[in-house]
């Protein structure tokens, strides 16, 4: 079996895997799973793209003020944890790739490993949240700038916490499917389990894929 | 043994009691309440939607009530001013978003695209369950904002109005509807993976009835328009809350960006309502002159033109927003070109009923209505289009008119076809057809008597949104409001006599009315399982001029084959 | 277990480009810092589709809805576009 090929009739000597009613076989169920879940992550690209869309039009509306106030994110964190982000992504693939090899054990290691990090990326991200409100940079809380971009700068951070927020519920449903999906492949026969992995693996993918984005567009702004 | 012979014809003049009850069927499967909300069974979601959209229809009619009685006469003096705001709020977030949008693919979608497919159900049929439990969600939030208060912005939402000086419960229905929302996004999900991954030996994509074909280009819609409105709704709510200025132009920001994101969606959302109505008359028409539909697959990429190009056009709502000239030119062009697939459609309908067998009953009825009042709500439509009519037209009862010609004249006449075409076969039963083709009839008399004054009175410069009018629009107005009431005598109707046919319609056969079709090769209603052999197409979509299918339609209905 | 090559390298890859994108972001380039930074960031998306995502697995469909919705993202801020970016 090629690296990474889905597998959708169950390897000789186990039994045969559990067909929902509606679909004729394994092969059509697991397709539905993969369009469905590809259908849903474009869903995810029109939502999150307004939130894009409005921080371009914000941005072409007050370009210096939202160059001074990118250089107030911390580019130390946002940097770590695109770093820490990205290699969750290396281990949800390699978690994807031990389930459809059906190494059920090695999988479970590994989407507790991707969780973990996607728990120390929030870690980090709410450590960062606590040095923005100490820096009064929280909008409506206790927000504070520099007069001349101040109207900017509340817009960059207004889109800052409201992007950055929703990344955050998204990345945290995602632990919490990698969690499950451990516990599953510790406990039970590989079943559908590869095919189910791989799904779950798309919706990480896509949650990484956002911050690839929206780390430029909120740390990189004005550095020099 | 053919279809018909699964239910024993029973002569009509027998008394009650010697009428057999209903057959085992999907009905039968399970009878308490919790069997009914904790089904995945595609066609028990359908009706659960039936009656949740058939309730808040009624909701938002009794707010066009209580308007169209306000209207009656010149001085605002049945409510106030701030009381006709929300009235007409209510009207149109309910209309639009708790029955319109759902009202075709929840209702006939659900039923009727997995067996038309040759399909047991959707792809994912606990995601459908959870689709109408968010629909009944989104509804209560709408229910609570309406008691505690009501909100005056207009179904619209416009900022700053909706953001800074509205003083009603705004963020209820804000949540309402984009709990709705998720609703429809799944819905349209599960139709497009359902289409292309379940389709039964022999159905290949240009053998789809033409209704399938229309909801998938809906459920396209919906997938690619929806998750925009839901996060302006949540962007709207924020700068209410918390008062940060994206919309606000007094800190910087655009109220025309909020203009821009909302239609970018309530634009494609009015597709969403017509096309599949569309697919409905074709299904309707096909079968009621007993031809195949003229040019196919045209038809097919028509719906698919008119379901793409409905995404660049949303600015003709804006043209006299103070967006830029140049976007006005260009939102204008593109406004025009939709109309051209639109066109085709009616003429490929008129094509199809050319030497045709035509029967006049209640399902044609409301088909030739749709055809007709698309036609001038469509026509209508290309006047708002030309930016320098526009001018003059916009926010007046020209406006009103046209969508309303489309929306009601066009899509509600559609949905009660359908709900008339499939009703043997969703319930199991026949209905009284005297009753309903004068409820056809009636529905088509009182829908004109309302609107078309509105056509005159736009012209004419009557404002929309107002409780109050000059007295020289008084006769529209008594004759619109008069036209309502017949109007409302025509919804109201068939919910007696089908109402009715549930206890004692005589018992459907498989085929009432010889229609092609892969839902009418099981029994009416079906199994739990759809179909008891697993069927397969062999035929090119309406072979209605084949000599097996040459027998009338009565002779079905009465099982004398 | 032996480590697939195309996710190490992909990931190695990944952590370059990010080391990239931020570097560049201290070179002054004025309006180019914001190309670079949306290319970089453009390559390492691609790397996450192509090879996590395994987008050119399964049905051609996949593709289709894909880029669809990146396509109609662009419709939304293009044609807005024609408004906010010509109000005189």
């Amino acid at each position: 079996m090629s690296a990474g090929a889905i597998a959708t009739d169950a390897p000789r000597g186990e039994p045969p895997l559990p067909v929902a009613h509606q679909f004729d076989d394994a092969a059509q169920q697991a397709d539905a799973a993969s369009l469905g879940m590809w259908l849903f992550l474009a869903t995810e690209i029109l939502f999150f793209g307004v939130l894009f869309f409005a921080y371009a039009v914000a941005r072409a509306r007050f370009p210096d003020a939202f160059a001074a106030a990118s250089r107030h994110t911390n580019l130390l964190l946002g940097t770590t944890n695109t770093a820490v982000l990205l290699t969750s992504s290396f281990t949800m693939a390699l978690a994807v790739h031990a389930a459809g090899a059906r190494r059920m054990r090695a999988a479970a290691l590994l989407l507790t490993l991707t969780a973990a990090i996607g728990v120390a990326f929030a870690a980090i991200k709410l450590t960062e949240y606590a040095l923005d409100y100490r820096g009064h940079l929280v909008p409506v809380v206790n927000f504070a700038f520099d007069p001349r971009y101040a109207q900017g700068a509340l817009l960059f951070f207004w889109l800052y916490f409201v992007t950055t927020g929703a990344h955050l519920v998204h990345l945290s449903i995602g632990v919490a499917i990698a969690l499950t999906f451990a516990w599953r492949c510790a406990r039970r026969a590989p079943g559908r389990l590869p095919e189910q992995v791989e799904t779950a693996g798309l919706y990480w993918h896509f949650v990484d894929l956002v911050w690839i984005f929206l780390y430029p567009c909120l740390y990189l702004v004005a550095r020099t | 043994m053919t279809p018909s012979d699964l239910v024993a014809p029973v002569p009509s003049g027998a008394p009650p009691e010697a009428r057999p009850a209903l057959p085992h069927s999907y009905l039968t499967e399970g009878t308490t309440l919790r069997s009914w909300l904790t089904t995945t069974d595609h066609k028990r979601i359908a009706i659960l939607y039936a009656v949740s959209i058939t309730v808040f229809f009624f909701i938002g009619g009794a707010a066009a009530t209580f308007m169209r009685l306000e209207l009656a006469t010149p001085a605002g003096d049945v409510v106030s001013a701030e009381t006709y705001n929300k009235l007409f709020t209510m009207h149109g977030v309910i209309m639009v978003w708790f029955f319109l949008i759902p009202s075709i693919p929840a209702t006939l979608g659900n039923f009727l695209v997995p067996l038309m497919i040759g399909a047991r159900d959707l792809a994912f049929p606990r995601l459908n369950l959870a689709s109408w439990y968010l629909y009944v969600g989104g509804a209560t939030f709408t229910i609570i904002a309406m008691i505690a208060g009501g909100v005056d912005t207009g179904w619209t939402f416009y900022a700053p109005f909706s953001t800074l000086f509205s003083n009603t419960h705004v963020i209820y229905v804000l949540a309402g509807v984009f709990v709705v929302g998720f609703s429809s996004i799944l819905t349209g999900l599960n139709f497009i993976v359902t289409i292309h991954t379940m389709r039964a030996p022999g159905v290949h994509w240009f053998r789809l009835p033409l209704f399938v074909w229309a909801q998938y280009a809906t459920s396209a819609i919906l997938v690619l328009a929806t998750p925009v409105l839901a996060m302006t709704l949540i962007l709207l709510a924020l700068e209410r809350i918390a008062g940060i200025g994206i919309f606000d132009p007094a800190l910087g920001g655009d109220p025309l960006l909020f203009q821009h994101l909302f239609w970018f969606y309530s634009h494609p959302a009015v597709y969403v309502m017509v096309l599949p109505a569309m697919g409905v008359v074709s299904e309707i028409f096909a079968c009621f002159s007993r031809n195949p539909i003229f040019g196919y697959r045209t038809m097919a990429y028509a719906i698919i033109a008119i379901a793409v190009i409905g995404f660049l056009v949303w600015g003709h709502h804006m043209f006299v927003s103070g967006q830029s000239m140049y976007a006005g030119v260009a939102f204008s062009l593109l406004s025009f070109l939709v109309a051209i697939p639109s066109a085709v459609k009616v003429f490929n309908w008129t094509a199809t009923l050319w030497h045709g067998r035509i029967r006049y009953d209640a399902p044609m009825l409301y088909a030739l209505g749709f055809v007709g009042l698309f036609t001038i709500g469509g026509m209508t439509g290309l006047f708002l289009a030309a930016l320098a009519l526009d001018v003059h037209l916009t926010d007046t009862y020209f406006v009103i008119a046209h969508f309303h010609y489309i929306m009601v004249g066009g899509s509600v006449s559609a949905y009660l076809g359908g709900i008339h075409f499939w009703w043997p076969k969703i319930t199991g039963r026949l209905y009284s057809d005297r009753w309903a083709r004068f409820a056809a009839i009636l529905l088509f008399l009182g829908f004109n008597f309302t609107f078309f004054p509105q056509y005159l009175l736009g012209i004419e410069g009557m404002p929309r949104r107002y409780h109050a009018y000059p007295p020289e629009f008084q006769t529209l107005n008594v004759l619109s409001s008069a036209g309502a009431v017949i109007l409302a005598l025509g919804y109201l109707l068939p919910l007696i006599y089908l109402g009715w046919s549930l206890f004692r319609g005589r018992p459907a056969p498989a085929n009432p009315w010889n229609a092609t079709g892969l839902e009418w090769r099981t029994s009416s209603p079906p199994p739990e399982n759809n179909f008891d052999v697993r069927p397969e197409m062999t035929e090119p979509p309406y072979a209605y001029r084949e000599a097996r299918l040459g027998r009338d339609i009565v002779e079905a209905r009465e099982g004398t084959q | 277990m032996k480590l697939p090559r195309p996710y190490v390298f992909t990931w190695l890859a990944l952590l370059t480009l990010l080391a990239m994108t931020t570097g560049s972001a201290f070179v002054p380039l004025g309006r180019f810092n914001v190309v670079v930074n949306l290319a970089i960031a453009l390559v390492k998306a691609l790397l996450v589709v192509f090879v996590f995502m395994h987008v050119r697995r399964g049905s051609p469909m996949i593709r289709v809805f894909a880029v669809a919705g990146v396509l109609w993202l662009c419709l939304l801020a293009g044609l807005s576009l024609t408004d906010l970016a010509t109000r005189g």
